[in-house]
C-alpha cells in the first residue's frame, strides 16, 4: 500500500509540477498588467500596410501611455484561415480588419459587437463621417464594422505601353467597344497584353452588372441578382475574343502572377490593369512609372461604379477591454498624424475633416486618387453593403469557372449556367 | 532485523495467500495504470475525443461558431451526389498516390541498393540522402519548390539548355501535380533508411550461393533481394500510402492554398481544409474525414489480402 501511495504521490507531484510554475507567471503578469491593458488587433496585407499600421500603433501607444498593442498580421488568404479558428475559440483578437465579404458571416455568428453604443458615447467620434458611408458597415441598424476607406473599381493604365493616336487612348466616357479596340491595338502595335485578366471576377463582374442596372446577389441574399444568362455569357465572349487573338493573357500565364512584382503591367507586359483605386499607389510604387487612373468603360459607368469600404475595423465580442478597443478605432478613424502616416492606402478616409486636413500633404498622384472616389461618390451615392453568407464561396465558384472557361474547358454558355446553379444552391442553403 | 521481516511477509503470505496475491496484482495493475495515464489522458483528450466529435460533427451542419445542427447523411450524400470538386480532389489524390508511393519507392529501393555498397563515405552519403526527408513537410522545401520550378526556376532553365520546350509549372494542372508527385519522390529518405536496415538482414552466404552456381547481378536482385525485402517493402508501401493520402502542405503552399491550377492540385486533406476553413462547412469536412479514413483502410487492405501472393517471410520457410 505504501509503494503505491508513493508511486502515485510522485506521479502527481510530477503533473503538477509543472502547473506551479505556471501559476507564478499568470501571477506576476497580472500584477504587472494593473498599470497596463493589452489589446490585439488584427489585419491583412502585404508588407507596406503592415509598416505604417506599426508606425500608427506606435503612435497610437504615445497617446494612450496605459494601452498595449499587441499587432497581429499577415496576407489576405492566411489571415481569414488564422482568423476562423480563433473566432471557433472564443478569442479573437479585439479589433479585427474586416472585409464586406465576411461581415455577415462573423455577426451573424454574434462574434462581433455592435459599435453603435461607442459612436453615442462618443468614444468614436462620428461628427464628419457621412452617415451613407457608415451605412456600408451596417446589418439590420447594427454597426458591426467601422469603414476605415473608400474604394472604387478603376483601371490603371501605362501611357508609355498604349499605341499612338487620338483613338488608342482611353476616356473616362469609353465604352466596351473602346476598350476592345484599344487592347486589341497595343497587342498588335506592341505585341504586348493589353490587359490583364480581369481578376478578380467577382469584382469586375459585379460592376458589369451593375452598370446594366443588376447586382450579383439578389437584395435578400438568397440567390443571384440577375436572371439573364446572356449577360455572363456576353462578359466572357468579350474575354474569349480577345484571348483568340493574343490581346489578353492565358489562364497559364495569369495563374503565375502570386504578389504585385508578378502583376503583367509591373512587367511592362500589359498596358492595362483592372484594380480597386487605393491600389493605384501601391502599382506606382511597384513601377515607378507614370501611370494613368482610369473609370472602367460604360455604358453605364454612373450605374456601376460604386464606393465600397475597402477594409473596416470591427470589435470581437469576447473582447475584454471593449473601451480601449473602441479608442483605437477612432484614432485610427480621426487622428490627423495616424492618417498622415496611412496615407489613404487603406482607402480614401472616411472622415471628410480628414480628408480635408490631409490635402495639403497628399502628393499628385495620392490626389488622385482621392479626387477619382470623390467623384464616383457624387454621381452615385449608393454605398456597398456586406455580401449576403456563403458569397465567399460563391466568389471562389466564380473564380473556378471563370479559370475554366479561360482554360477553354467549358463554353461561356456552359460556364454561366454551372455558376447559376452552385451558387444559387450554396445562396440558398446559407440564407 | 531483515530476517524478521521477511519471517513476517513469508507468514502474511502463507495466512492470506489468494488475497494478498490478487491485492498486488490489482495494485501493480493499479501503478501501472497511473504511470501510463498521462499518454492515456492526452489520448482521450486530444485524440480519440476529437475523433467520435468528428464522427457527431459528421452528421451535422456546422460553420464552427454556431452550435452544429442535426442533418443526418445529408453532408455524405451531398458529398457523393452534389459536388464535382470532391470528385475532382478525390481524383487528384489517387493519381498522386497511384504514381507517387511506388515511384518513391522504387527510388528508395534505387538509392538503398546503391548505399548498401561498402564504401567509406556511406554513412555521409546516407545523412545526405536522408536531409530533404528530414526538412521534408516542411514550408521551406515547399517555398523552395515553388523557385526551382517557377518560370525561370532551375528546372526551366536546365529543360531550355537541353533544347526542351520549357512547361509552365503552376499553369498547367497535370504538370502542376506532377511536380508535387516529383516533390514526394525527393523525400525519399525514410523509407530508404528502412530498405537500407533490410538489405543488411539479408545474407551474404545467398549472394555467394547464387555466384557460385553463376547467376548474375540482375537474377540476384530478382530471386533473392525482392524476395528477401518484401516485408519491408509491403511495410513501407502501408505506411507511405498512408501518409501520401494525407499530404497538405506541398499542395497548400504551392498553390498557395487554392489547390489549382484548375483545382489540379486539390488534394483531398487541401480541400477538407477549405471546406472546413474557408468555407465554414466544418460539419462537411469531417463527413470527408471519414470517408477519407474509410478509403485509406480500404486501401490498406486491399494491400494486405494482396500481401500473402508477393510478400516472403522467411520464418514461414519461404513460402
Amino acid at each position: 500500500m505504501k509503494k503505491l501511495l508513493f508511486s502515485t504521490l510522485s506521479l502527481v507531484m510530477v503533473l503538477f509540477a509543472g502547473g506551479c510554475g505556471d501559476f507564478d507567471l499568470v501571477d506576476s503578469a497580472e500584477s504587472k498588467g494593473k498599470e497596463k491593458i493589452t489589446i490585439k488587433i488584427a489585419w491583412w496585407g502585404e508588407k507596406p500596410r503592415h509598416d505604417y499600421t506599426l508606425q500608427v500603433i506606435e503612435l497610437f501607444e504615445e497617446k494612450y501611455p496605459t494601452i498595449n498593442v499587441e499587432p497581429l498580421y499577415s496576407n489576405w488568404d492566411d489571415y481569414w484561415k488564422r482568423l476562423a479558428p480563433m473566432a471557433a475559440g472564443n478569442q479573437l483578437p479585439d479589433v479585427i480588419q474586416m472585409d464586406m465579404l465576411y461581415l455577415k458571416t462573423y455577426s451573424e455568428n454574434f462574434l462581433l459587437e455592435d459599435l453603435i453604443p461607442y459612436v453615442n458615447q462618443e468614444l468614436i467620434k462620428t461628427d464628419s463621417i457621412n452617415q451613407t458611408i457608415l451605412s456600408g458597415g451596417k446589418i439590420n441598424k447594427h454597426l458591426y464594422g467601422f469603414p476605415l476607406g473608400l474604394n472604387a473599381p478603376a483601371i490603371i493604365v501605362d501611357p508609355h505601353l498604349l499605341s499612338s493616336g487620338a483613338g488608342n487612348q482611353p476616356k473616362d466616357n469609353w465604352t466596351w467597344s473602346d476598350f476592345e479596340k484599344i487592347v486589341l491595338q497595343v497587342h498588335k502595335d506592341k505585341g504586348i497584353y493589353g490587359t490583364n485578366g480581369m481578376k478578380s471576377p467577382d469584382v469586375f463582374f459585379s460592376y458589369y452588372l451593375r452598370t446594366k442596372g443588376m447586382d450579383l446577389y439578389n437584395k435578400s441574399g438568397t440567390g443571384l441578382g440577375y436572371d439573364d444568362d446572356q449577360l455572363f455569357v456576353e462578359y466572357f465572349d468579350m474575354q474569349l475574343r480577345l484571348l483568340d487573338q493574343g490581346a489578353f493573357p492565358r489562364a497559364d500565364v495569369t495563374e503565375q502572377i502570386k504578389g504585385i512584382e508578378d502583376e503583367l503591367l509591373v512587367k511592362q507586359q500589359s498596358a492595362m490593369q483592372w484594380v480597386y483605386s487605393n491600389q493605384y499607389i501601391g502599382f506606382l510604387e511597384a513601377t515607378n512609372r507614370q501611370l494613368e487612373l482610369f473609370p472602367p468603360p460604360g455604358p453605364g459607368q454612373d450605374l456601376g461604379l460604386t464606393v465600397k469600404p475597402s477594409m473596416l475595423f470591427s470589435m470581437s465580442r469576447s473582447s475584454k477591454h471593449k473601451e480601449a478597443a473602441a479608442q483605437f478605432i477612432n484614432f485610427f478613424i480621426n487622428d490627423i498624424e495616424a492618417n498622415k502616416v496611412i496615407k489613404g492606402e487603406r482607402g480614401v478616409p472616411v472622415s471628410a475633416k480628414v480628408a480635408e486636413k490631409m490635402k495639403p500633404d497628399l502628393s499628385v498622384n495620392q490626389k488622385k486618387v482621392f479626387d477619382y472616389v470623390n467623384k464616383v461618390q457624387n454621381k452615385n451615392n449608393i454605398v456597398e453593403k456586406a455580401n449576403p453568407l456563403g458569397s465567399n464561396e460563391v466568389v471562389k465558384l466564380l473564380q473556378d469557372v471563370s479559370e475554366q472557361i479561360l482554360f477553354k474547358k467549358i463554353t461561356p454558355t456552359e460556364g454561366a449556367q454551372q455558376f447559376r446553379m452552385e451558387a444559387n444552391k450554396i445562396l440558398t442553403t446559407n440564407n | 532485523m531483515n530476517t524478521r521481516v521477511m519471517k513476517e511477509n513469508i507468514q502474511a503470505d502463507v495466512t492470506i495467500t489468494s488475497i494478498s496475491k490478487r491485492s498486488r496484482i490489482i495494485k501493480e495493475n493499479l501503478t501501472g495504470y497511473a504511470f501510463i495515464s498521462p499518454f492515456i489522458i492526452g489520448f482521450l483528450a486530444f485524440t480519440f475525443i476529437p475523433i467520435l466529435a468528428s464522427l457527431y460533427l459528421s452528421f451535422t451542419n456546422y460553420n464552427l461558431f454556431a452550435s452544429p445542427t442535426w442533418i443526418g447523411m445529408d453532408n455524405y450524400i451531398k458529398m457523393f451526389t452534389a459536388d464535382p470538386r470532391y470528385w475532382q480532389s478525390l481524383k487528384v489524390t489517387l493519381i498522386y498516390v497511384l504514381a507517387g508511393v511506388p515511384l518513391r519507392l522504387a527510388f528508395a529501393l534505387l538509392i538503398a541498393l546503391m548505399l548498401n555498397t561498402a564504401s567509406r563515405a556511406v554513412g555521409l552519403y546516407r545523412s545526405l540522402f536522408y536531409l530533404p526527408s528530414l526538412i521534408g513537410g516542411s514550408v521551406a522545401v515547399a517555398i523552395m519548390w515553388r523557385n526551382v520550378f517557377g518560370d525561370l526556376g532551375i528546372v526551366n532553365i536546365v529543360l531550355d539548355v537541353l533544347g526542351l520546350s520549357t512547361v509552365r509549372w503552376f499553369g498547367n494542372p497535370t504538370a502542376a501535380l506532377w511536380m508535387l508527385i516529383f516533390l514526394s519522390v525527393w523525400q525519399f529518405g525514410s523509407s530508404m533508411l528502412i530498405f537500407l536496415a533490410g538489405l543488411k538482414g539479408i545474407p551474404k552466404s545467398y549472394y555467394e550461393a547464387a555466384s557460385v552456381d553463376g547467376a548474375n547481378g540482375i537474377q540476384k536482385f530478382f530471386k533473392i533481394t525482392l524476395p528477401m525485402l518484401s516485408p519491408v517493402i509491403l511495410f513501407n508501401t502501408v505506411m507511405q500510402t498512408i501518409a501520401a493520402f494525407m499530404t497538405f502542405v506541398p499542395a497548400f503552399i504551392i498553390s498557395k492554398g487554392t489547390g489549382g491550377p484548375l483545382d489540379g492540385t486539390l488534394l483531398y486533406s487541401l480541400y477538407l481544409f477549405i471546406q472546413g476553413f474557408e468555407f465554414f462547412n466544418m460539419g462537411y469536412a469531417s463527413a470527408m474525414a471519414w470517408i477519407m479514413l474509410i478509403i485509406v483502410g480500404i486501401l490498406t487492405a486491399i494491400i494486405f489480402t494482396t500481401s500473402k501472393y508477393w510478400v516472403h517471410y522467411e520464418s514461414e520457410g519461404g513460402r
